[in-house]
C-alpha cells in the first residue's frame, strides 16, 4: 500500500493541468538534437541500468527488513506490496503496477499520437540520424566541446586507474563551468523540462502497450527505454524518502536490537538477509540523487536541451516545476566517475580513520560498516567525493550518522572469566588474561568461518603461560613488543609479544617470556605502561602501588602506600595531562593523586566517605582522561564519578547502571566513555551530555560477576569486553 | 572477605581482594545459582571445598544433563592442567623433551605435524578443541561432541603420562596439590571415555588396593 501511494502522488500533479500539445516545430534544431541524444544515451544506458538496479536490490532488501521486523514485533505478516525479488534485467515487475488514471490516459494517448505523427511524418530513421548528428553538431558548435567531455568522461571507465581519475576530477572543473553555462542558457526550460521528465513517465506506460501493435520508430522507443529507467530510479528514490520518514521513530530504537542479527549477516550476500541501517541508507540516497543531479547537470547538458526542444514542440514553457529533485544542479560531481570498482577497501579504509577529525573516528564509519554487511558493490555508491559528504546536512542527521557498535568477534578459547583486555597499539591485535591462569592473544584478522552461525570465529594465535594463579591484568607497551601481566600470584610478568601471524601450533618458545618483577607479596590487580617514560606501575592487594622499569627486570623503582593509609589500592592510571602524575583509586573510596618521582600525595579527590572501610564505596578503576585533566572514577554502589584533577572537586556524579561499575575506558580522541558492570551491560557515554548513547549485553553472569574489563582500540574501530563467562567480545 | 550478615551476599572477587580472600564466599546450593553458569560454578566450589574428596565432586548433581556434565569437567581438567604446565615449562624444553614419549614404547604422532612435537602441542590443542566448543549450549551438548570427548581426554592424558614418566617431581608435587590426575582418572572411568589399557601412570591400582581389595586386574 505504502508504495502505491508514493507512485500516484507522484503522478498526479503531472498529470494535472496540463494542456494539449500543438507541435510548431523548429526542425532542423529538432532533429540535430534528437540525432546527438541518441548518441550520448547509447553510452549511459547501461550504467544507468546499473543503477538502477543497485537500487532496487537496495529497495527490495530495505522491504525484506522492514517484513522480518514487523514479523518480529507484531507477530504478523507486513503487507507492504509486492516483495518479489528485483528483476534485473526488465523494469516490467514494476510497470505492472502502475495504473495510471484512466481520463488521463485519453489525453495521453492523444498527445503521443500527435507526437508520433509528428516523427513519422519527419520519416527519420537512425542512419540518417546518425549521419546528419555529426553535422548538426558542427552547425551548432557543440561538436568539439560535447564529444571532448564524453571522451573524458570515459576514460576511467575504461583504464579504471586512480591517477586518470584524479586527472579527470580535475579536468572536470573547467568542463563544469562550460556545461553550467550551458545550462544558464537553458536555465528558463527548466520547468519545462522537470514536467517533461515526469510525462515521459505516463508516456511510458502507455508505451509499453502500444508499441506492441504500432511500429514506432526506434527514435521513441530510445526515448521510453530512457524514461523508464529514469522513472525507476525516481520511484525508488521516492520510496526511500517515504521509509525514511515512517521510521524515523523507530530507527533509534532498532539500533540496539539490530546489533545482535548484524553479526549473524553481516558476511551474508543475499539480499533477504540484508540489515539496512537507516543512516546508511539516507546517506546512500543524499548521495545518489546528487549524483543523478551531477550527471544531469554535467554529462548530459543535452538532456536538458532534448527538453527544451521537446516542450517548445508542446507549447509549455508556463507550468510550473513539479520536481525539485530534477532541477539541473549547480554542483560539480566528480564523484560520479568514481565508478564503484576502483579500490573501494582503501577508500574505506581512509574514511574510516581519518587523521585529523576525531568525531569522525566515532561517526565516519558507517563507509566500513556498509563494507561489512556485504552491500557489495553498493558501498561504492556511497564513496562519493569529499565535497558531497562534507555539505550533507550532518546537524539533521547526527543520530543517524552516529557510530552504533555491533557485535563482531566472540573469543571463546578461556577457560575461565576473563579478567583484563588490552589491545596492540596498532594492529587489530587483543590480549586477554583470565583467570584460567593464561594469557591469549588474538589476530582479529586472522578469523575462520564458524560452522554454525554466521559470525566469525577468531583462534588464540598464541598462549601465554606463567602465572601460577589467575591473570588480574594486562597492559600492551607503546611499541606492542612487549607486554604486561599481574597475578593473584603477586607476579608482574613481562613478555615479548610474538608475531601475530605466528603458527598456534608452533612449539614454546621460552624467549617469549622475559622474566617476572618480583616485589609485591599480593594479588596485583592493576598495571599501566608508561610510553613517555617506559616505566610500569602496578597496584597490589599488598596495600601498596610500585614503579618499575619496564625495559629490564627489576626491583621496584619506587613504592607507594606503604603504610597503607589509604586502603587497598583497586586501581591505577598515569594522569595524562601531566606525564609526572599517577591517580589511584582505593577500595576505601579515596581517590588520590601522586607524583611519581617524589612520592609525594599530591591531592587527594574529594570522595565524600568517611574512612571506614566498607565495601559498598569501593572504587572499581580509575581512568584518567586522555586529553582533559580530568579524573574519572567506576564505583561499586553503580556510580560513575567525574573529578577535577586541579582542585580535586567533584564535576559530576551519576548512577550509570544498575549494578556495581566495573571497568571504564576512554575513546581516543576523549569525546566518548564506555563502561562495564555487573549488571552484564556496556554503556556508551557521550562525555560532554553525560548521556547514555548506546548500551548493549554483552556477557553472563558468573556468580554475581559479568562484566570485567573494556577497552577501545588506540588507534582502529574495534572495542571490547571481557566477561566472567570465559568470553571476551569484540565490536565494531 | 564474607559480607555483613543481614544484607545478600555478593560472591565478587573486587579489585583489592588478596589472593587468599580470593572465592571466599560462603558456598551456594547448586539449585540456588540461577547463572547459565551453573555446572561450572558448582564444580569449582566443591574442587575448592576440598579437591581431595573425588567422589563429590564427581557427582553430578540430580537431574543434570550427562552430556554437559562431563564437558564442564573436561574444561575443569583443561583449566587446572594449566598449572601444571607452567611447571613444567621450567623443565620440558624442545632440546630435552623432543618427543611426546611416556614409556619408550609410547610415541604420540600429531596428524597435523609429521615429526613428534613436544608435549604443547597437543595441550593446545586440546585447549583449543574445548575452547571452540565452548559455543555449545550449557543446558545440553550434542551427541556427536560427546563422542569427541574421548579423544580430548586422550590427549590430555598424554600429559598426564608424560609428566609421570619423565617429570616425576613436578609430577608428583601437583599431584598432592590438586589430586587432578587422580580425579581425571577416575573421571574417565566413571564415563568409560578412555580404555583402561591406555591408563599407564599407575594410580588405578593404587586406588584399588587402597580402596577395595576385589578387582586385582587394572
Amino acid at each position: 500500500g505504502a508504495q502505491g501511494w508514493c507512485r500516484e502522488s507522484r503522478q498526479i500533479p503531472g498529470i494535472v493541468g496540463r494542456p494539449p500539445r500543438r507541435p510548431q516545430p523548429e526542425r532542423g534544431a529538432a532533429r540535430a538534437q534528437i540525432a546527438f541524444l541518441q548518441g550520448e544515451r547509447k553510452g549511459q544506458e547501461n550504467l544507468k541500468k546499473d543503477l538502477v538496479r543497485r537500487i532496487k536490490m537496495l529497495e527490495y532488501a530495505l522491504k525484506q527488513e522492514r517484513a522480518k521486523y514487523h514479523k518480529l514485533k507484531y507477530g504478523t505478516e507486513l503487507n507492504q506490496g509486492d516483495m518479489k525479488p528485483p528483476n534485473y534485467d526488465s523494469d516490467e515487475g514494476n510497470e505492472t503496477e502502475i495504473q495510471p488514471q484512466p481520463n488521463s490516459q485519453l489525453i495521453w494517448k492523444q498527445g503521443r499520437q500527435l507526437l508520433r505523427q509528428y516523427l513519422q511524418e519527419v520519416g527519420y530513421t537512425d542512419t540518417i540520424l546518425d549521419v546528419k548528428s555529426k553535422r548538426v553538431r558542427a552547425l551548432l558548435g557543440l561538436s568539439s566541446d560535447a564529444s571532448e567531455k564524453e571522451n573524458r568522461n570515459q576514460e576511467p571507465m575504461v583504464n579504471g586507474t586512480e591517477s586518470q581519475m584524479k586527472e579527470n576530477a580535475m579536468i572536470g572543473k573547467p568542463d563544469l563551468t562550460d556545461s553550467a553555462s550551458l545550462l544558464e542558457t537553458f536555465k528558463f526550460l527548466e520547468n519545462a523540462a522537470a514536467d517533461f521528465s515526469d510525462e515521459e513517465d505516463e508516456e511510458d506506460i502507455e508505451g509499453r502497450e502500444k508499441t506492441i501493435i504500432d511500429t514506432s520508430t526506434i527514435v521513441r522507443k530510445r526515448v521510453l527505454s530512457d524514461s523508464s529507467e529514469d522513472r525507476d530510479t525516481e520511484e525508488a528514490l521516492k520510496e526511500f524518502d517515504f521509509l525514511v520518514t515512517s521510521d524515523e521513530g523507530d530507527g533509534e530504537s532498532r539500533s540496539s536490537g539490530d546489533g545482535t542479527d548484524w553479526e549473524k549477516e553481516d558476511q551474508c550476500l543475499m539480499p533477504e538477509a540484508w540489515n539496512v541501517d537507516q543512516g546508511v541508507i539516507t546517506k546512500l540516497k543524499e548521495q545518489y540523487k546528487k549524483e543523478r543531479k551531477g550527471k544531469k547537470g554535467v554529462k548530459r547538458p543535452n538532456r536538458s536541451k532534448l527538453q527544451d526542444m521537446l516542450a517548445n514542440l508542446r507549447d509549455v514553457d508556463d507550468l510550473p516545476s513539479l520536481q525539485p529533485s530534477v532541477t539541473p544542479p549547480s554542483r560539480p560531481s566528480s564523484s560520479r566517475l568514481i565508478e564503484h570498482e576502483i579500490n573501494r577497501t582503501d577508500e574505506v579504509e581512509a574514511l574510516t580513520f581519518p587523521p585529523s577529525s576525531g568525531k569522525s573516528f566515532i561517526m565516519g564509519t558507517d563507509e566500513a560498516l556498509e563494507n561489512e554487511l556485504g552491500l557489495g558493490e553498493l558501498a561504492g555508491l556511497t564513496v562519493a567525493n569529499e565535497a558531497d559528504s562534507l555539505t550533507y546536512d550532518i546537524a539533521n542527521n547526527k543520530d543517524a550518522l552516529r557510530k552504533t557498535w555491533n557485535p563482531k568477534f566472540t573469543l571463546r578459547s578461556h577457560f575461565d572469566g576473563i579478567r583484563g583486555l588490552a589491545f596492540h597499539p596498532v594492529e587489530p591485535v587483543l590480549i586477554t588474561a583470565s583467570e584460567d591462569h593464561t594469557l591469549k592473544m588474538w589476530n582479529l584478522q586472522k578469523t575462520a568461518p564458524a560452522k554454525k552461525s554466521a559470525s566469525l570465529d577468531v583462534e588464540p594465535i598464541y598462549t601465554f603461560r606463567a602465572h601460577n594463579g589467575p591473570v588480574l591484568c594486562v597492559v600492551m607497551s607503546s611499541s606492542g613488543e612487549q607486554c604486561y601481566s599481574g597475578g593473584t600470584d603477586g607476579l608482574i610478568h613481562g613478555w615479548n609479544t610474538t608475531n601475530p601471524n605466528i603458527d598456534p601450533y608452533d612449539s614454546y618458545d621460552p624467549s617469549v617470556l622475559r622474566g617476572a618483577f618480583v616485589g609485591h607479596t599480593d594479588a596485583v590487580w592493576g598495571l599501566v605502561y608508561s610510553a613517555a617514560h617506559q616505566r610500569l606501575l602496578s597496584c597490589s592487594a599488598d596495600g601498596t602501588i610500585r614503579l618499575w622499569k619496564a625495559t629490564e627486570i627489576a626491583p621496584a623503582l619506587n613504592v607507594f602506600n606503604d603504610n597503607q593509609e589509604l586502603g587497598i589500592p583497586s586501581s591505577v592510571d598515569l594522569v595524562s595531562s601531566d606525564p609526572s602524575l599517577m591517580v589511584a583509586s582505593f577500595n576505601s573510596g579515596h581517590t588520590s593523586i601522586f607524583n611519581m618521582e617524589t612520592r609525594q600525595r599530591v591531592l587527594t579527590l574529594e570522595s565524600g566517605v568517611d574512612s571506614t572501610i566498607s565495601s559498598s564505596c569501593q572504587i572499581n578503576r580509575v581512568i584518567s582522561h586522555p586529553t582533559l585533566p580530568i579524573s574519572i572514577t567506576a564505583h561499586e554502589d553503580r556510580h560513575i564519578k567525574f573529578y577535577d584533577n586541579n582542585t580535586g572537586k567533584l564535576i559530576h556524579s551519576m548512577v550509570a547502571h544498575l549494578d556495581a561499575v566495573t571497568s571504564l575506558a576512554v575513546d581516543p580522541n576523549g569525546l566518548y566513555l564506555m563502561s562495564g558492570s555487573h549488571d552484564c551491560s556496556i554503556r556508551l557515554w557521550n562525555l560532554e551530555s553525560k548521556t547514555c548513547i548506546q548500551e548493549f549485553t554483552a556477557h553472563r553472569k558468573k556468580f554475581d560477576e559479568s562484566i570485567h574489563d573494556v577497552a577501545f582500540h588506540p588507534s582502529k574501530c574495534y572495542i571490547a569486553s571481557a566477561g566472567a563467562d570465559a568470553l571476551a567480545k569484540v565490536f565494531v | 572477605m564474607v559480607m555483613a550478615e543481614g544484607t545478600a551476599v555478593l560472591r565478587r572477587n573486587r579489585p583489592g581482594t588478596k589472593a587468599q580472600d580470593f572465592y571466599s564466599w560462603p558456598d551456594e546450593s547448586f539449585e540456588e545459582m540461577d547463572s547459565t553458569l551453573a555446572v561450572q560454578q558448582y564444580i569449582q566450589q566443591n574442587i575448592r571445598a576440598d579437591c581431595s574428596n573425588i567422589d563429590k565432586i564427581l557427582e553430578p548433581p540430580e537431574g543434570q544433563d550427562e552430556g554437559v556434565w562431563k564437558y564442564e569437567h573436561l574444561r575443569q581438567f583443561c583449566l587446572e592442567l594449566n598449572g601444571l604446565a607452567v611447571k613444567l615449562q621450567s623443565e620440558c624444553h624442545p632440546d630435552t623433551c623432543t618427543q611426546m614419549t611416556a614409556t619408550e614404547q609410547w610415541i604420540f604422532l600429531c596428524a597435523a605435524h609429521k615429526t613428534p612435537k613436544e608435549v604443547w602441542i597437543y595441550f593446545v590443542k586440546s585447549c583449543n578443541f574445548m575452547g571452540q566448543h565452548y559455543r555449545l549450549s550449557k543446558v545440553s551438548i550434542k551427541e556427536s561432541s560427546v563422542a569427541k570427548l574421548g579423544s580430548v581426554c586422550r590427549r590430555i592424558y598424554r600429559i598426564f603420562s608424560h609428566a609421570y614418566f619423565h617429570h616425576r617431581q613436578i609430577f608428583d608435587e601437583y599431584e598432592n596439590e590438586t589430586f587432578l590426575c587422580h580425579r581425571f582418572t577416575k573421571f574417565v572411568m566413571k564415563y568409560n571415555l578412555m580404555s583402561k589399557d591406555n591408563l599407564i601412570v599407575p594410580i588405578l591400582e593404587e586406588e584399588v588396593q587402597n580402596s577395595v581389595a576385589g578387582e586385582s586386574e587394572a
